[in-house]
């Protein structure tokens, strides 16, 4: 069955607030895969 | 002293060309050769295409910027390639033509020591029938004018919706192998959240159409992320956030035909349907730009550098779907017969799609093309920068930055309404891009913790200050290059 959004989960969704510290979380997490970096497959995998 | 030529400015060009005048001696020459005169920073044409956004928010003429930095710019597009020069020109040059002003139409010999073609896709319109953006009353937001003129389509239906006529609108993809279902998918949630802010939500039936197999495939195959404490697949996801925005869905659909107001397609059970709407934005198939090349005696020798897009250092094997790895996915963007030439961002010819092919009850082949979204072409457009600095500094070819597809994150904020308060977004990383079954193979190919979706207010902020941020970048302001692609 399809997963709804509830009204408490649209809350906080959109308040400010709690979005202000999401963005903050959000702005760091994206930062660290970013900052994880990247290379080439062929040497390490196999 | 080295010359180099970046062909195309958009974000993989401008990208490379900014580090390399950046981090070369001004002895080195740099050379942007591209027909658009403004930089466009494409992911904000989302919110051009809605009426929130002024195209000139978006782009700035880069005649200046280049002329102040240092760059030698040509307003020319390339048209053929000559690797080995010709029986006149000792030195390798790509033949490209004036589009404006006195020089306009004349053709000019861009020599070079290394080359790279950053020239993204064609929109290929022409590939569906009666697409053309701005008529039959479909629209594209690909440009900053196609956003503008989808904008003005938008508002008329909106007009019309609120002197009681109900609408029909269709967004999606345009062709059985479109890419770029992401920005389909953001501009779908806007219109969605438009037509609420103009209280016509109501006399609205709105549709996604799409090549995907399952909602929130994206041309990736689908993700299996992490959402709060739960793990989700990215099509539970889509499915959550359509059902709660009362948008309908069509899958497996291959567009093929245009009429006014009727889009026409094969679905995967082989069915032919149509489609009516008001509105439709439909995503065009992304192409080569059908460039020749020609040997130093003028034997055509476009196999060697072009498979549609430009041929790299990808396994190009025909082999079945099984038996794809992430091992087939390019590493340094370079040309294998002509090791000065590069090619990042969407300019390379990928392996073979990331999502699985399929094919309709006739045979015709339904399935997302692989999308190649700002952050990886930026970042390949910078490893193939320092690959080319690192050989001028060393006298000899160093290729020790490598970045491959299964081996990167990307982040895509989708914009899924605009508003300092009312907005939303819907933040996606995922890692990497292209699954890597080896590694991972209880998590569908990808990295849990690294891939992982959220929806709210945070991410409309979120993606708003990436606007902010890539348009300082691009501007080369202060300290630009901290800015990470
Ligand atoms: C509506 C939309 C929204 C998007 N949103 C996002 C998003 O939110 N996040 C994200 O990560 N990605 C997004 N993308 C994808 C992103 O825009 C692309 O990944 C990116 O633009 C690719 O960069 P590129 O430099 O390879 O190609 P392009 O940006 O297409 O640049 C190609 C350049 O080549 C030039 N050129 C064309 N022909 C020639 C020629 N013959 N000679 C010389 N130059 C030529 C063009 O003028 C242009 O300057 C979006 C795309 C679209 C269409």
């Amino acid at each position: 069955m399809t997963q709804r959004i509830s009204k408490y989960q649209r809350f906080k969704m959109m308040n400010p607030i709690l979005q202000f510290f999401k963005f903050i979380y959000l702005s760091i997490k994206i930062m660290i895969i970013v900052a994880g970096g990247h290379g080439g497959t062929r040497k390490t995998n196999h | 002293m080295s010359k180099i030529v970046v062909l195309g400015a958009g974000i993989s060009g401008h990208v490379a060309a900014s580090h390399l005048r950046r981090k070369l001696s001004k002895k080195h020459e740099i050379v942007v050769v591209s027909p658009n005169s403004n930089y466009q920073w494409i992911p904000s044409n989302i919110w051009v295409g809605i009426g929130r956004m002024k195209p000139e928010k978006i782009l700035f003429p880069l005649a200046p910027l280049y002329k102040k930095k240092g760059i030698n710019y040509k307003q020319a597009k390339a048209v053929s390639f000559f690797p080995e020069g010709d029986k006149d020109e000792t030195k390798p040059y790509v033949l490209s033509e004036y589009v404006v002003g006195e020089k306009k139409g004349q053709q000019e010999k861009v020599t070079y020591d290394y080359l790279i073609n950053a020239t993204g896709p064609k929109l290929n319109f022409e590939a569906t029938e009666g697409l053309i953006p701005g008529q039959n009353k479909t629209y594209s937001v690909c440009t900053y004018t196609h956003a503008d003129h989808a904008w003005q389509g938008l508002n008329k239906v909106i007009q019309q919706m609120k002197e009681g006529k109900k609408a029909k609108i269709l967004i999606g993809t345009g062709h059985a192998k479109a890419t770029c279902q992401g920005a389909a998918f953001e501009y779908i949630l806007n219109v969605e959240q438009e037509l609420r802010r103009h209280k016509v939500r109501d006399m609205a039936e709105i549709t996604w159409i799409s090549n995907e197999y399952q909602l929130g495939d994206f041309g990736m195959d689908g993700m299996l992320m992490s959402y709060g404490s739960m793990t989700m697949k990215s099509s539970e996801m889509v499915e959550m956030i359509f059902e709660d925005r009362d948008i309908k869905w069509i899958l497996g659909a291959g567009v093929n035909k245009i009429e006014d107001g009727l889009a026409h397609y094969e679905n995967l059970e082989g069915e032919i349907k149509t489609e009516s709407f008001d509105f439709a934005m439909l995503i065009p198939s992304f192409s080569g730009h059908g460039f020749k090349a020609y040997d130093k005696n003028n034997n055509d020798i476009t196999e060697k550098l072009f498979k549609g897009f430009m041929i790299v250092d990808a396994d190009y094997t025909v082999k079945p779907y099984e038996e794809w790895s992430v091992q087939d996915w390019p590493e340094t963007y370079q040309n294998p017969t002509y090791k000065n030439i590069f090619a990042p961002g969407i300019a390379f010819a990928p392996p073979h799609t990331i999502s699985k092919p399929r094919q309709s009850k006739n045979g015709t082949d339904i399935f997302p093309a692989p999308p190649r979204t700002g952050m990886p072409s930026g970042i390949t457009a910078k490893l193939v920068a320092d690959n080319i600095i690192d050989s001028i500094k060393k006298g000899e070819e160093s290729l020790h930055h490598k970045g491959s597809m299964g081996n990167m994150g990307a982040a895509c904020i989708a914009s899924a309404g605009y508003g300092m308060t009312q907005g939303s977004g819907i933040s996606i990383t995922t890692y990497p891009i292209v699954p890597d079954y080896y590694k991972y193979p209880k998590t569908q190919g990808r990295k849990l913790g690294k891939t992982f979706g959220e929806i709210g207010l945070a991410g409309h902020w979120l993606k708003l200050a990436l606007h902010h941020a890539f348009m300082y970048k691009a501007k080369m302001k202060p300290f630009w290059w901290l800015i990470p692609e």
